[in-house]
């Protein structure tokens, strides 16, 4: 990779060409390990020398491949991301970790492991709730991953390469997490437009080159004067992926997103593995408790036999509030992807936790497609009048 | 469909224009200014402020201001009643429902991309039936029997009608089976927002007799429809444009207004001043 | 499904009857519970896990993914779907999960707790717990969460393990899924106590547990009968059977012999070598949902010569499994639970179609069951139940040489399936049927 260009200008030339640096490595004699999700477990990937790589999709590119085997009712991200693996878009990956995240995640990982040949392929299950017992289930079905990618990189993962696997990964949360505090103050130092390609250049490097362009953003941001322009208003996305900054932008034209709670922005950082004896231990912990997907059936108490909505919504969305509060957030937007069940069902629910806290709020479904985003803009700057 | 409204300094309507429909058209916003400047024998630089509105917002190089349709029927509504409390718009490509107090838009929601909660379910269906459009309210007021429709999909209620007319259901039943179905969706988008008097309906579906008639019925509620409600976009963005200029003049005692070229809007050379 | 004079091209079997009428006993056993003042659960099908549990507890269960396709039916749907889409829920989610939103919101926000007078079947009354589960499909454990909005109903999530076909078989794989179902189940079991105030009945659970999993083998023998030419026993028998097998409706033991009966009436036509119909020329596989308002259409077909030998996975007894030695109810349940999937698995694996328990059982099914065509029914509204039809679709072409005509419905706009557009499309997929029958023959398979 060229190393002309550092820190956002770097990001976004990795967004614009994403494999570029994986072909690379690839060339010099590295494996490519692709994933799908943010539930699968990176840190056994990078632990064992292989460099993990999101498959993502293209919002540009029709989808006409995975049409062969996904119906068109059906989760629209999941969709492109098949049809860009059938099109070879991804022909340097030496495997796949596919996760039963959620449903579409499960039916396109069968259709993905028989119509293509990776030397390696792997299906985690994950259960739907957070109880003892099934921590304890995922926890084996990670030691099952271990396993066969042990088999399938010919070492083993001994604790000690784990943990400090997990070191860097956790390293690398911390840094986006330090780049969102740049976007609390008004106007903000980054802008969600600039996160998004940078999240999606970690999501397309070594954990070690990761890190090192965070440092290099960081330090980049907190002096540079050629930051954002205060917008009307400040904003909060909650949705599942929001990983295209054409969308970003409808957003942006008008408002300053402040806080991405998506695959795309924060959600993958927004927490970090615990140190632990057994540290798969901890990542099961990690990857079933912290992610904060609409995918995991969560409560106020565990098997609670008393329920109040209150509660019930306090222990699902309770950590937007302290968002709201710490990022001066004076809008929030519930971004769907249509036919998206976890997060669809989740909204009405969502909507009565923001008018309880008072923040203003709207439901924007769209379809992932390059056609939506002029009704999307519409919806946004509606919705930014009735705010102003 | 491209629409003008002029005002002057007391909000009074003093022409208005509605153009031809159609995709061709979109570019044409400078045509459909010039007609609605020459009814009253004005010149471009005689108008203090101009706001553009609707989805070809962006594509009208002369105006000061973009505001979304959504504010400008608000306002508009508002102009005409003042006691109005949510609005209905029912338009060809879309439908929204807007909470309005005193004149500003303080919630909304519009229904998906999907034709099936739009005028554009009735436009598919009365070709199915070989019905003009504009015929299709007046041959549903006439129904005796109701049939349900599904309101699911444009393209399944199409085939649905063709099965109706072959098993000897009568035309006018289905057509007021088909309005029935388009309300109940738009009057399901509606209570998402809560509805509260005044209730006002807009757009290409309030000049639908039948239709006016399938939205009180499904809502239960009273319904009040301006004189002409496919304006009332424009002639809010009219009375915002007023309001803006307005501002301007009394915060720094004028209001700069953008060079005005009445020229057609091109796609690919935006933005070449 | 009523009014059966008139003379059909199917022959039905008279021992369905009976078992048919257990799921109208089952509304009326609720709603008799809750005039008694007790508790009523509203469950979800959940495949043999959380069920037994509710039946040896003596809690009567409604299954709002059931009363879905009753309000559908009934025409009292509609007015549910718009009520739950006005508080907020989109248009494309499932329309049984949106119909029972709207009857809980009708039920919990309009009428202050009370049934809504024109429930069909005396309603649904308000539950005193949700049994949820996370099997098939991710609309469903978010549905029930979602009933949050309107009653204050505790939750219960059944977990589902859903394995790969390849890592199904890592060493200790198996033996940590009924590990979870074992554990699951007993914390789900001291849930129940708590919510009812009684203790668990062992005794009784051990043998509510021996009957269901003695009812769902005669039941899988019925079913291997279906195997013969012409085949006895025909789709609409089958869906009219289910219900008492799939989620324990009705008394067990009556069950069991009603299932008893029907081997011996399916046993008596393929000794003397009775069909289902009167001249089979195709036996047809069908896939998901049936489309419940259009049954007729089976009869249209039946005329044709088509017969429906065999239908969908989700909803058939698993492979039966030795587990007499199993001495723990809980995990002799885990275990038969778990056959629902991994019946197939073995099977899947040497075949290599990793599609697994999404796909696999269809190939099973054609060629076991000799089939000619593949009928499948995605459905609009029920994404989990259409989602692997194209798949399912292309490998039986790919692998077995056997066609698959598809036929859009949906569970609860019953409209949206066209009977007339069927048959129409029905007659020249006869064609395609023979053609594929020499392709067959051509490539060695023997049928």
């Amino acid at each position: 990779m060229s190393d002309k260009k550092r820190g956002l200008s770097k990001a976004r030339e990795i967004y614009l060409n994403r494999s570029q640096r994986v072909r690379e490595l690839k060339a010099a004699g590295k494996r490519i390990m692709g994933y799908p999700c943010a539930y699968v477990p990176l840190e056994m990937i990078t632990a064992l020398d292989l460099v993990p790589y999101r498959t993502c999709g293209d919002m540009k590119e029709p989808v006409t491949e995975a049409d062969r085997a996904l119906p068109s009712s059906f989760c629209p991200i999941m969709r492109t991301c098949l049809d860009c693996a059938l099109k070879g878009k991804n022909d340097f990956l030496d495997g796949m970790v596919t996760i039963h995240s959620c449903d579409p995640q499960e039916k396109t990982a069968r259709v993905w492991e028989s119509y293509t040949d990776y030397p390696y392929f792997h299906f985690i299950d994950m259960p739907v709730t957070v109880r003892p017992e099934a921590l304890e289930y995922f926890e084996g079905q990670l030691n099952d991953f271990k396993k066969t990618l042990e088999a399938f990189s010919g070492k083993k993962l001994s604790t000690g390469t784990l943990e400090a696997a997990i070191e860097s990964h956790n390293r690398q949360r911390t840094l986006v997490r330090e780049l969102y505090e740049l976007t609390k103050p008004s106007p903000p130092l980054v802008s969600g437009t600039e996160i998004v390609q940078v999240v999606k250049a970690l999501m397309s490097l070594p954990v070690a080159e990761g890190n090192e362009l965070l440092a290099d953003i960081m330090s980049e941001v907190q002096t540079r004067t050629d930051g954002p322009e205060r917008k009307a208003a400040r904003l909060l996305i909650w949705g599942s992926t929001l990983d295209n900054t054409d969308i970003m932008q409808v957003f942006e034209a008008k408002a300053n997103v402040v806080m991405d709670e998506s695959c795309g922005g924060i959600r993958a950082y927004r927490a970090e593995v615990r140190r632990s004896p057994d540290p798969i231990e901890g990542l099961a912990d990690y990857y079933l408790n912290e992610i904060t997907c609409a995918r995991s059936f969560r409560q106020a108490i565990l098997g609670e036999t008393r329920k109040r909505y209150a509660r019930d919504l306090q222990s699902r969305f309770g950590y937007l509030k302290g968002i709201i509060k710490e990022w001066n957030i004076n809008g929030a937007i519930m971004l769907l992807v249509r036919y998206c069940d976890p997060f669809a069902f989740e909204m009405p629910s969502l909507k009565d936790y923001f008018d309880g806290l008072g923040i203003p709020n709207t439901y924007i479904e769209y379809d992932y497609t390059a056609g939506a985003l002029a009704p999307l803009r519409t919806r946004v700057e509606a919705f930014l009048e009735t705010i102003s | 469909m491209t629409k003008v409204a002029l005002i002057d300094k007391s909000s009074n309507l003093i022409s208005t224009v509605k153009g031809p429909t159609g995709p061709e058209h979109r570019q044409l916003a400078n045509e459909v200014m010039r007609q609605a400047l020459e009814k009253v024998s004005l010149q471009i630089d005689d108008i203090s402020c101009i706001v553009a509105t609707g989805y070809g917002r962006v594509n009208v190089p002369f105006a000061d201001r973009q505001i979304t349709e959504l504010s400008c029927h608000a306002r508009g509504v508002f102009s005409i009643f003042p006691n109005v409390r949510t609005a209905i718009d029912i338009g060809g490509q879309d439908a929204k429902c807007m909470k309005i107090d005193n004149g500003r838009l303080i919630s909304f929601v519009m229904n998906d991309k999907c034709a099936a909660g739009t005028g554009r379910f009735l436009e598919v269906t009365a070709a199915t039936l070989g019905v003009k459009l504009e015929d299709m309210g007046d041959i549903s007021l006439k129904a005796t029997k109701r049939i349900q429709i599904s309101n699911l999909c444009t393209i399944f209620a199409q085939q649905e009608v063709v099965a109706l007319l072959s098993h000897g259901e009568r035309l006018e039943d289905i057509v007021a089976g088909l309005h029935n179905a388009l309300a109940s969706r738009i009057a399901a988008l509606a209570q998402r927002l809560g509805i509260e008097p005044d209730l006002v309906l807009t757009g290409g579906g309030a000049k639908n007799t039948g239709m006016v008639r399938a939205v009180k019925e499904s809502l239960g509620r009273e319904l009040l429809v301006p004189e002409e409600p496919l304006l009332t976009g424009a002639l809010g963005a009219a009375i915002l444009a007023g309001e803006t200029y307005m501002k301007a003049v009394a915060a720094s005692g004028a209001f700069s207004a953008k060079p005005r070229r009445l020229e057609k809007a091109t796609f690919f050379g935006r933005e070449h001043r | 499904m009523a009014g059966e004079k008139e003379k059909r091209a199917i022959n039905r079997l008279e021992s369905m009857r009976p078992l048919r009428a257990k799921v109208n006993e089952t509304y009326l056993k609720s709603v008799e519970a809750m005039q008694a003042g007790k508790p009523a659960v509203w469950g979800m099908l959940n495949f043999y896990y959380g069920d037994p549990v509710l039946k040896a507890m003596d809690i009567e269960v409604v299954y709002p993914e059931n009363y879905g396709a009753i309000a559908a039916a009934t025409g009292v749907a509609q007015q549910y779907l718009d009520r739950a889409n006005a508080d907020g829920f989109p248009t494309h989610l499932c329309g049984y999960s949106l119909t029972t939103l709207g009857y809980a919101s009708r039920m919990m926000k309009e009428l202050k707790g009370q049934i809504p007078p024109e429930a069909p079947l005396g309603g649904m009354p308000k539950p005193l717990f949700l049994m949820s589960s996370a099997a098939i499909c991710d609309a469903r454990y978010k549905w029930f969460q979602s009933l949050g909005r309107y009653m204050d109903a505790p939750v219960w999530t059944l977990e589902a393990p859903t394995p790969g076909v390849k890592e199904f078989f890592i060493e200790g794989y198996y033996d940590r899924m009924v590990d979870l179902g074992v554990k699951h189940l007993s914390s789900f079991v001291t849930f129940v106590e708590d919510m009812v105030g009684r203790k668990m009945d062992w005794d009784k659970l051990d043998k509510t547990a021996n009957l269901m999993i003695e009812i769902n083998r005669v039941w899988h023998e019925v079913n291997e009968l279906r195997k013969v030419k012409p085949c006895p026993m025909h789709s609409r028998d089958f869906w009219s059977a289910m219900p008492a097998a799939l989620f324990l409706a009705g008394d067990l033991e009556d069950s069991l012999g009603l299932y008893q009966d029907m081997y011996k009436e399916v046993k008596g036509r393929v000794d003397s070598g009775t069909g289902a119909i009167p001249e089979e020329k195709y036996r047809l596989v069908f896939a998901e949902l049936p489309p419940w308002h259009s049954l007729s259409f089976f009869d249209k077909l039946a005329e044709r010569g088509w017969n429906f030998v065999i239908e969908s996975f989700g909803y058939r007894p698993p492979i039966p499994i030795d587990l007499s030695k199993v001495s723990d109810p809980l995990e002799r349940i885990t275990r038969f639970n778990l056959q629902f999937f991994a019946g197939y698995y073995e099977d899947a694996r040497k075949q290599n179609v990793l599609g697994g328990a999404f796909a696999y059982p269809y190939l099973k099914y054609a060629r076991e069951w000799k089939c000619d065509g593949a009928l499948l029914h995605p459905l609009i509204s029920c994404r989990s139940a259409s989602t692997h039809l194209p798949y399912v679709s292309n490998m039986l072409m790919e692998k077995l040489k056997v066609p698959s005509l598809s036929i859009e419905g949906d569970i609860v706009d019953l409209r949206l399936f066209n009977p007339q557009d069927a048959l129409a499309r029905a007659e020249p997929f006869e064609e395609t049927m023979e053609h594929y029958r020499k392709m067959r023959k051509q490539e060695g398979l023997d049928w």
